[in-house]
């Protein structure tokens, strides 16, 4: 298997400071990576993280609200993201609207505080609201940093991001042939979360080179879901002999944007994600969500899915049960799983992934 | 002595389980024993045990249930996947398989020709487990066999709201102190667990026969109220706790 | 429309059903007098007028019943720009209403079952579980329910009603209508605004596409006309409860609220709002309040408890509590100033985009805190709602707000506003009495 060395969230931070880049602290899903790269900014996305004690955030929070955003604010209670100039919300769901405002109202960090509205459905208005929603924010920025941007530097930081969603594309299309288990390609494919994109351009040309003929001999699964946390989830469907073949998760798969049209740069970053894959905290129809994990499915080779859900995540839930019939009535099968991503892996729920796989092999013989 | 082709051994929560199974898959003895923390000495002493009158020097182990990590076996697999082999050979029919355990849940479809189909377990919490009537059983000093009996003989119930076994207890000791009658307190109490068992069964598609298994199969008034809850009489094996076991010693025997 | 169920409609709904309705109603109003169990010891008798609430509701659900095949009928969400589906002539029904009254008839908990049973999870809206559990099992306290053939989802009010009507959509593939109203942290931008505007514009099309028939702006302008007239009724009436002692309580505005909710645009609201607040203004001049002995004046934050309305009502006024101001019965009156006649859909586009479920957690604070002082409140107590994220959200630091920085006694009450599994009598009891103690 392939290692790969990724530096931590940690170092990457140290060093783009002292490159005399700015810090933004982003919460899930949707944004503009290019947007802030433009202004010399470095994301650094806060996804929990996981295992994290969520104590504190019970100062703002009811228990009925899921895990990502307890620790996500947990995390900055605990000075943890005092580090950034920038915190950024984006509105995501009802939890993450809640988070953004009551940072706004109540908690008023010392941060620079943007929030960032995603239109749902897919349409024209849609392109041209979320288009001028990002030039306010580029105003936004512009302000903070004390200069704006070119056109043409927008450009650029665009074409980059394209590029590397053109890889990841590549990447999730070989992967089995690819010498990396599970957790190592996961490892690298979130690395994105607060990686430069030349850093991690860099990482995914490495693994690229090291594509064999060879393929896994494994059972492969589908993850779906905001985020693989706590990870070992994975080192237990690898254990049992299967592996991760494809993902539908809003850390991963659903930002693999694809190419703009426009010239607007604001337009293009606009399309790139109001087209992107179908999402639920996008609000898209079942159609297009059965119809994009079908393809995924095709796509892998892979025999089942998982849907991997954090608790009281609502925008997942509600896809559920219609989701599961329709999969069944083609033929897919699938697992539900319930997870809080501060508590460790529940021996119910290795269980249920083991006899998961269990079914899936024993229904391909 | 008896030669033992396989052995199935359920580790779970509450009780070990062990099956000793011949060539065909005939059951030549069966153990019942209270899980000691300690699983792997308990295993080593009962397989001692065993060895004085069963050949089972060769045996293949199957160790499933919670606690199969602890134990030396030649595969592990999930109670998912025992108890479905379990439950199939036993009847030797398809359908729905409910294991209702002393902590979990496990309701299981079966294909005709034996495959698992598609699964599901309870959440985290204990609502609808053996615990949820334990939990009332101990707090009022009464058998859960007696509480069984009074639930049964019952003429009327009270509705008890709460699905979380630590509320419904609770629960049960407001409505009995509010004047209800035990035994319609006590009926309501196992109605609200059969209600979840069976919106679970519901969940992923009821195909009859209904097939039980685990130790609370034995409770009559479980087994009487989902027959009412569902429509269907439910099957159920004489000793419906090591089915689980035995799935497992018959998987050996196929290695 | 066809001719069958235009006949079984003219019969068995206007001819029959209204005269049967209006019958009821003048005998109840002539013989007004409280039910049995009504507590008259200690609140006062409930309003007359209250007998129309009944009458409205009745007969709107009475319509739906025969209704398909003759009106075009569209579901939509509690905040949805519902004036151009009126000027189309849409039957108008609210699931979220529905949802509650299901709740306050003690119904919701056997429908959303029916939901779970399917797999839906018990963590989503329980008046998403209400409604889904009535569609699957057609189970529904009023007999039932027209299909829709239009579906129009605003998310002003949340995001979950967006993933709920995708669920509708599947379930009876009939057209959706999304406005999406971005969340407004401090105040809306113009491209919000514009945003929400071409949405409205847009829907025109599908609306008329569904209706069969063209929008007409007089027809439209008329309606929102009546849908101003009666939201300012309405905010009057919630503003007369600044009076001491209060002529009516929060309690009896979750109940008469239903027609600003369900009729609004309709020409019989007016006149009902009208009526009632006639009755409360004769209340005040016989310095009669909803609690007879009220010592105390509090705010609710947050969706009633449906089916724990009574329960409440009776132990708060037991203490002399009157619960006076809500920022839930506001906020089908605060917007009303906003509406213009003139400019029906610009003015649309703002007034939606600005209910207060729509608005930061600050903004409800301020509203509280508004009222506090203008109600002349001792306390709030907060209803955090499992179900409801957006409107629970902020609530521990808005509790915290309303203690420190104005001394007002303030509750938060762990609650479900339509599924009693997340209700305990005792707990609740122990806490509102500690409630009770704090004020004193
Ligand atoms: S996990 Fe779900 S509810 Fe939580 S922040 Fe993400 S989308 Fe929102
Ligand atoms: S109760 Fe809350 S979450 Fe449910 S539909 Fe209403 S606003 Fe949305």
């Amino acid at each position: 298997m392939l290692h790969i060395d990724i530096p931590s969230r940690k170092e990457v931070i140290e060093k783009a400071k002292s490159e005399g880049k700015k810090i933004a602290a982003i919460y899930p899903i949707h944004y503009p990576r290019e947007l802030f790269r433009s202004f010399n900014i470095q994301p650094i996305e806060v996804w929990g993280p996981p295992k994290t004690d969520t104590k504190k955030a019970n100062a703002h929070l009811q228990s009925y609200i899921c895990s990502v955003v307890q620790s996500g604010l947990a995390f900055y209670l605990e000075k943890q993201l005092d580090i950034a100039d920038i915190i950024a919300v984006p509105h995501s769901c009802d939890s993450l609207q809640g988070l953004g405002s009551i940072f706004k109202d109540f908690i008023n960090p010392k941060h620079e505080l943007i929030t960032i509205y995603l239109p749902r459905e897919k349409n024209k208005e849609n392109v041209e609201f979320l288009s001028n929603e990002l030039k306010r924010i580029y105003k936004q920025l512009s302000e903070f940093c004390g200069f704006s941007p070119s056109s043409e530097k927008l450009m650029e930081e665009i074409k980059k991001e394209e590029e590397i969603d053109e890889i990841v594309d590549k990447l999730y299309r070989i992967r089995e042939n690819l010498p990396l288990s599970s957790r190592g390609f996961y490892a690298i494919l979130r690395s994105r979360e607060y990686l430069s994109p030349d850093e991690f351009k860099s990482k995914l040309e490495y693994i690229l080179l090291h594509a064999s003929k060879g393929r896994l001999k494994k059972t492969g699964v589908v993850f779906s879901g905001l985020l693989p946390e706590p990870m070992e989830i994975f080192d237990i469907i690898d254990e049992m002999d299967c592996f991760v073949a494809m993902d539908d998760m809003a850390c991963c798969m659903r930002r693999v944007y694809g190419k703009g049209n426009s010239d607007d740069p604001f337009e293009r970053m606009a399309e790139r994600i109001v087209n992107g894959p179908p999402d639920p905290t996008k609000g898209n129809s079942f159609n297009e969500r059965f119809g994009f994990l079908k393809s995924l499915i095709e796509i892998s080779g892979a025999k089942g899915i998982v849907f991997y859900n954090v608790k009281f995540c609502e925008p997942e839930y509600f896809y559920h049960p219609i989701l599961k019939e329709k999969l069944s009535k083609a033929g897919i099968k699938s697992l539900i799983i319930e997870t809080d991503i501060n508590e460790p892996i529940s021996q119910q729920t290795i269980t249920r992934i083991k006899a998961f796989t269990e079914m899936l092999r024993e229904n391909e013989q | 002595m008896e030669k033992v082709k396989s052995i199935g051994i359920d580790a779970g929560s509450t009780t070990l389980k062990i099956v000793g199974v011949e060539e065909e898959g005939k059951i030549l003895f069966s153990v019942i024993e209270d899980a000691d923390p300690k699983i792997e000495e308990q295993t080593d002493k009962l397989l001692g045990e065993l060895r004085n009158n069963y050949d089972i020097e060769n045996s293949k182990i199957v160790a499933t249930g919670y606690g199969s990590n602890l134990i030396k076996a030649d595969k592990k697999v999930t109670e998912i996947t025992c108890h479905a082999k379990g439950i199939y050979e036993y009847f030797k029919t398809g359908g729905t398989a409910v294991d209702i355990g002393g902590q979990d849940n496990k309701v299981i479809l079966i294909s005709k020709n034996g495959k698992v189909v598609d699964f599901i377990m309870n959440d985290k919490c204990a609502s609808g487990t053996g615990r949820f009537l334990e939990n009332t059983s101990w707090r009022l000093k009464i058998s859960t066999e007696k509480m069984a009996e009074l639930a049964i003989s019952s003429d009327n119930e009270v509705k008890i709201s709460s699905t979380c076994a630590v509320f419904a207890e609770s629960e049960v000791i407001s409505q009995l102190s509010r004047g209800q009658k035990l035994e319609h307190v006590i009926k309501g109490l196992h109605r609200a667990m059969v209600k979840r068992i069976t919106s679970m069964v519901y969940a992923i598609g009821f195909n009859p026969p209904l097939m039980l298994s685990g130790g609370v199969a034995k409770n009559k008034a479980v087994a009487q109220m989902l027959e009412e809850e569902l429509g269907e009489k439910p099957l159920i094996p004489e000793n419906p706790q090591i089915m689980g076991a035995f799935g497992a010693a018959l998987i050996g025997l196929s290695e | 429309m066809n001719l069958r169920d235009s006949i079984k409609y003219l019969f068995s709904y206007k001819i029959a059903g209204e005269t049967f309705i209006k019958l009821n109603t003048k005998k109840a109003f002539k013989n007004f007098k409280p039910p049995k169990s009504w507590r008259t010891d200690i609140l006062a008798p409930p309003l007359k007028t209250g007998v129309y609430t009944k009458e409205i509701i009745a007969k709107h659900y009475l319509e739906g019943r025969y209704v398909n095949g003759v009106k075009p009928v569209a579901w939509v969400t509690s905040g949805a720009p519902i004036e151009i589906l009126k000027a189309l002539g849409f039957y108008i029904l609210y699931p979220e209403n529905h949802g509650a009254l299901c709740g306050a008839r003690k119904a919701a908990l056997e429908i959303s079952e029916e939901a779970e049973k399917k797999g839906y999870s018990m963590d989503i809206c329980s008046y998403a579980r209400t409604d889904i559990g009535s569609i699957l099992s057609k189970k529904t306290p009023v007999g039932k329910l027209p299909k829709p053939d239009l579906l129009l989802c605003c998310t002003n009010i949340c995001q979950t009603v967006l993933y709920w009507y995708r669920v509708l959509a599947e379930y009876y593939k009939v057209p959706l209508i999304v406005i999406d109203t971005p969340f407004v942290y401090d105040e809306a931008k113009e491209h919000d605004i514009e945003y929400v505007k071409k949405q409205l514009e847009a829907s025109i099309d599908v609306s008329e596409m569904v209706a069969k028939k063209s929008l007409s702006f007089t027809k439209l302008k008329e309606i929102v006309k009546l849908s101003k007239m009666a939201a300012e009724l309405w905010l009057e009436i919630m503003s007369s409860n600044k009076n001491i002692p209060s002529p009516i309580s929060v309690f009896d505005q979750f109940i008469h609220m239903a027609p600003i909710v369900e009729k609004r645009g309709d020409a019989v609201t007016v006149d009902f709002y009208s009526k009632m607040l006639k009755e409360i203004k004769e209340r005040i001049k016989n310095g009669i309040g909803a609690v007879k002995n009220e010592k105390k004046r509090v705010l609710w934050d947050n969706l009633p408890i449906w089916y724990k309305i009574k329960f409440l009502s009776e132990f708060l006024a037991e203490h002399g509590v009157s619960v006076v101001a809500s920022t839930y019965t506001n906020a089908w009156g605060e917007l009303a100033p906003m509406m213009d006649i003139e400019r029906p859909i610009e003015s649309m586009a703002r007034t939606y985009t600005y209910p207060i479920l729509n608005r930061g957690t600050g903004h409800k604070l301020k509203t509280m805190e508004m009222m506090v002082k203008e109600f002349d409140l001792d306390g709030a107590i907060l209803h955090s709602d499992r179900s409801c994220k957006p409107y629970s959200v902020g609530q521990v630091d808005q509790r915290l707000k309303l203690l420190n920085e104005l001394g007002a006694a303030a509750l938060l009450l762990e609650a479900d506003h339509n599924d009693p599994r997340a209700f305990s009598d005792e707990q609740s009891k122990s806490r509102l009495k500690a409630f009770v103690e704090m004020m004193e």
